[in-house]
């Protein structure tokens, strides 16, 4: 039994974890849905920042890129991260770049 | 009957060659699998058969002592095991029925089994308490296994195992990303030391193969740098292998064919690049795996197999260190302490790293699991987990402040801050040892 | 009636125990140990793994450190026992007269025995209705407990008190007739059996024990000493030594293929 969310029309289909099944599925009203989701408040210049060097990573490496390694190439801290994305660089900010959900020990 | 776990869909668990069976099956199949289990480990029958019921189990398990359900009693969780085998496997089991304890498979029994058996961390320490020794972690393996077999597991443990099979490691990080990874490691290593220490990937003719945990690749990037640091400053040629980037062996977690291949990846990187000395990064069960594992799931091995821990204690006289002026105490991991073997390494290595070691209460082969343990990472298992770790909790806080919490396995390193944060120690930092020597290390 | 509990219950029941017992060890010992279990901290040789497995035998070790209260009577059980079986051995032997072989008087050995039997016989029964009725007033043991597990300390406590019984001062057991008895059914020349009744009731309660014995989770004497074997296994040395042999089948078996077929979302290629 899939779950869907409907953004731009058309119907998304998520994991049990909230997570784009089909990472080409992503576009901006996906991530504001999942804002909602998420608890992250007021998506700005900020949260895009990531969010679009996140995409950019993943399009290259196929995964996402270590959690300091994105710290410094976006100039924010670690903490700033959580201020932003409350569960934290993997669990929020991945889910609303539209990446799969980083797994393993972490 | 609920149960809070995630399984994996017919798609994902067909990915990893355990195409599920149909329900009307079950039983058939399931008993099956223990005919053939039984025949195969001698632990399963044994530990099944020689519990006296007497229940001093119950308070030496973290996993009752937190949720408080009978189920969870070592002795109760073995039994939803040991009731089905005695029904259909005993003389009087199958004659003298529930006189016996023996119970016939029902409608209950595979959830049962899943929700129990995945909320045990397979930590062992039932086994030093119980008067026979009796290790409800084997029967774990093998309700876990079994259910594998049935193509039932949680979705957790297949992504991993599908990741495992692509990318030869748990998180799925491709090669480019490693090469990418091992670069970012090195310029944040120039920037902090102005040395030049390089993290190889798959260089021929190394004498050292160093396994990390693939964490170490993403967010306890320390452990690794740590680790860097000490083989530049022994100077030995090493490197890491992009084909098994990963100590840890999720097999052993949930299914033992799985953990065979695994286990064989490792072998064929150590032949490949002709490396005579493996040495094991910071992963609890990984290590039990690699260690205890290796030479009854694929036969003798030619090579040397030590743990990082107990390489950088043989030869912590040879480093130059500035203790750091931290109040540090160490969790065992529970792989470590009663399945693997690195009890004092550990200690010396932070002694000699930090001003103020303190030990908690249990330690060593005593101490409690930090509730992750055996993979029980899920998000959705987060409510179980926090109970899960409550011991734990309960023994940092009675150690007043602490500058760090050294738990040198990642699944502990993913499970310690949410415990922390649940219980009010938000604040608390952690991580590895090989950390702790990383940061204590100067250069001339 | 009495021929048969006299003459042939105790061949049945001794060759259902040896049989038995030995059935289930082998079945056990038949499976390989595919992986080692050591339980670490783990003694390093042969003498400290027999040593490590005698002295948790014989104290108890792991229980006394987990709970002290159950150790005491758990433990206080199995000497007693100890006691009662070896007593039965040299002082239905030696009819009591066993401590003259270090010195004593036949007097003074016949008063050793009366006051050793007796005390261990009474703190065996102690020990077997304290753990009754631990097993009915925790409630998580109760939860766990098999009614066999109340059966086993009942049977247990019926041998106890009848034997007890014989050691009252106003019974009298004639010993050197049931050593003649005893002595006729270990050499197969038949004495008829003494009729106290007593006696036969314990007798016979003893025998048919011995033939529930093997069903029973009372194989946990042998399961002991076979799990213990695993949990004091040496570890795995690395590189294996040349000329070690597989553990198990499962050594020699050919990997499971996988194929990441329909792989979940996660990862690019390569």
């Amino acid at each position: 039994m899939a779950d869907y969310i409907e953004a731009k029309g058309q119907k998304i289909e998520i994991d049990e974890d909230g997570f784009l099944v089909n990472p080409d599925d992503w576009n901006e009203e996906v991530v504001k849905i999942f804002a909602k989701v998420e608890e992250v408040e007021d998506l700005g210049e900020d949260h895009w920042k990531v969010i679009n060097y996140l995409r950019d990573y993943y399009k290259q490496f196929g995964i996402a890129p270590m959690v300091r390694k994105l710290c410094k190439d976006t100039g924010f801290s670690l903490k700033q991260i959580y201020d932003m994305f409350p569960s934290g660089p993997a669990k929020g900010a991945c889910k609303l770049a539209g990446l799969p959900k980083p797994t393993g020990c972490v | 009957m609920k149960v809070p776990l995630h399984l994996a869909k017919e798609k994902e668990a067909q990915a990893i060659g355990f195409p599920p069976v149909a329900e009307a099956e079950h039983q058939m199949r399931l008993l099956a699998e223990i005919d053939d289990y039984r025949k195969s480990a001698r632990s399963l029958m044994v530990m099944l058969e020689t519990c006296t019921k007497c229940g001093a189990c119950a308070e030496a398990c973290h996993s009752y002592l937190g949720t408080q359900d009978f189920n969870n009693i070592p002795a109760a969780r073995a039994d939803l095991f040991r009731k089905i085998y005695k029904r259909y496997f005993t003389f009087t089991g199958k004659n003298l029925s529930r006189f016996i304890g023996a119970e016939d498979f029902d409608a209950e029994t595979i959830g049962k089994w899943v929700t129990y058996f995945y909320q045990c961390n397979e930590c062992r320490r039932c086994a030093v308490f119980c008067p026979f020794g009796i290790d409800t972690a084997e029967i774990t393996i093998a309700a876990r296994h079994i259910l594998t077999r049935l193509g039932v597991m949680p979705r957790f443990m297949a992504g991993i195992a599908a990741n495992m099979a692509k990318t030869g490691n748990n998180m799925g990080i491709p090669k480019p990303a490693i090469l990418d990874s091992a670069e970012f490691m090195e310029d944040e290593m120039r920037e902090e030391t102005g040395l030049e220490i390089k993290i190889t990937v798959d260089k021929p003719g190394s004498d050292i193969l160093y396994i990390p945990s693939s964490a170490d690749f993403f967010s306890n990037i320390d452990t690794m740098i740590g680790a860097a640091k000490m083989f530049h400053a022994l100077e030995v040629n090493w490197t890491i292998p992009s084909t098994v980037l990963e100590a840890a062996n999720f097999g052993l977690l949930f299914n033992l064919d799985v953990m065979k291949e695994q286990n064989e990846r490792l072998r064929e990187a150590a032949a490949s690049l002709g490396a005579k000395l493996v040495i094991q990064g910071e992963c609890g069960h990984g290590w039990r795996a690699a260690k205890m594992y290796t030479e009854g799931a694929t036969g003798p091995a030619p090579f040397e197999l030590v743990h990082v821990l107990e390489y950088a204690y043989q030869h912590l006289p040879k480093f130059k260190l500035n203790k750091l002026p931290w109040r540090v105490t160490l969790h065992d991991p529970c792989n470590y302490a009663r399945a693997g073997d690195i009890i004092e390494q550990p200690r010396a290595i932070i002694k000699a790293c930090v001003t103020d070691f303190v030990e908690m209460t249990p330690n060593r082969e005593r101490n409690y699991c930090c509730g992750g343990g055996s993979g029980l990472l899920m998000d959705e298992m987060m409510e179980i987990r926090m109970q899960l770790g409550k011991k734990k909790a309960e023994q940092v806080k009675e150690l007043g402040h602490l500058d760090y919490l050294a738990s040198p396995c990642s699944i502990c390193k993913a499970q310690l801050p949410h415990v922390m944060k649940h219980y009010g120690m938000g604040d608390l930092k952690m991580g590895g040892v090989m950390d702790l020597l990383g940061k204590a290390l100067v250069w001339d | 009636m009495l021929y048969f509990i006299g003459q042939v219950l105790p061949y049945i029941a001794a060759g259902v125990f040896l049989i038995g017992v030995t059935y289930r060890v082998v079945g056990w010992l038949k499976v390989p140990v595919p992986f080692q279990l050591t339980l670490f901290p783990a003694p390093r040789d042969g003498v400290g793994r027999i040593s490590a497995v005698g002295i948790e035998l014989l104290f108890f070790k792991s229980l006394f450190k987990n709970d002290k209260i159950l150790w005491l009577w758990a433990w206080s059980l199995h000497i007693a026992l100890a006691m009662v079986i070896g007593g039965h051995v040299v002082g239905i032997y030696y009819l009591m007269n066993q401590f003259t072989l270090i010195g004593m008087t036949p007097a003074a050995s016949q008063t050793m025995s009366a006051v050793l039997g007796t005390s261990a016989g009474l703190v065996l029964m102690v020990a077997l209705m304290v753990l009754f009725y631990r097993r009915i007033s925790i409630p998580e043991v109760k939860r766990l407990s098999d009614p066999a597990d109340y059966v086993d300390l009942l049977f247990l406590l019926s041998i106890v008190i009848t034997g007890n019984h014989m050691r009252l001062p106003t019974v009298h057991v004639h010993l050197p007739a049931i050593k003649a008895y005893l002595g006729g059914l270990f050499t197969l020349t038949p004495v008829p059996i003494p009729t106290d009744w007593v006696f036969v009731v314990h007798f016979t309660l003893v025998n048919l024990f011995l033939i529930y014995f093997p069903f029973s989770k009372m194989i946990h004497f042998a399961g002991y000493l076979v799990n213990r074997a695993m949990l004091v296994e040496a570890a795995p040395v690395y590189p294996t030594p040349a000329g070690t042999p597989l553990r198990s089948p499962f050594a020699g078996t050919v990997p499971k293929p996988t194929a990441p077929a329909g792989y979940p979302a996660g990862t690019k290629g390569v």
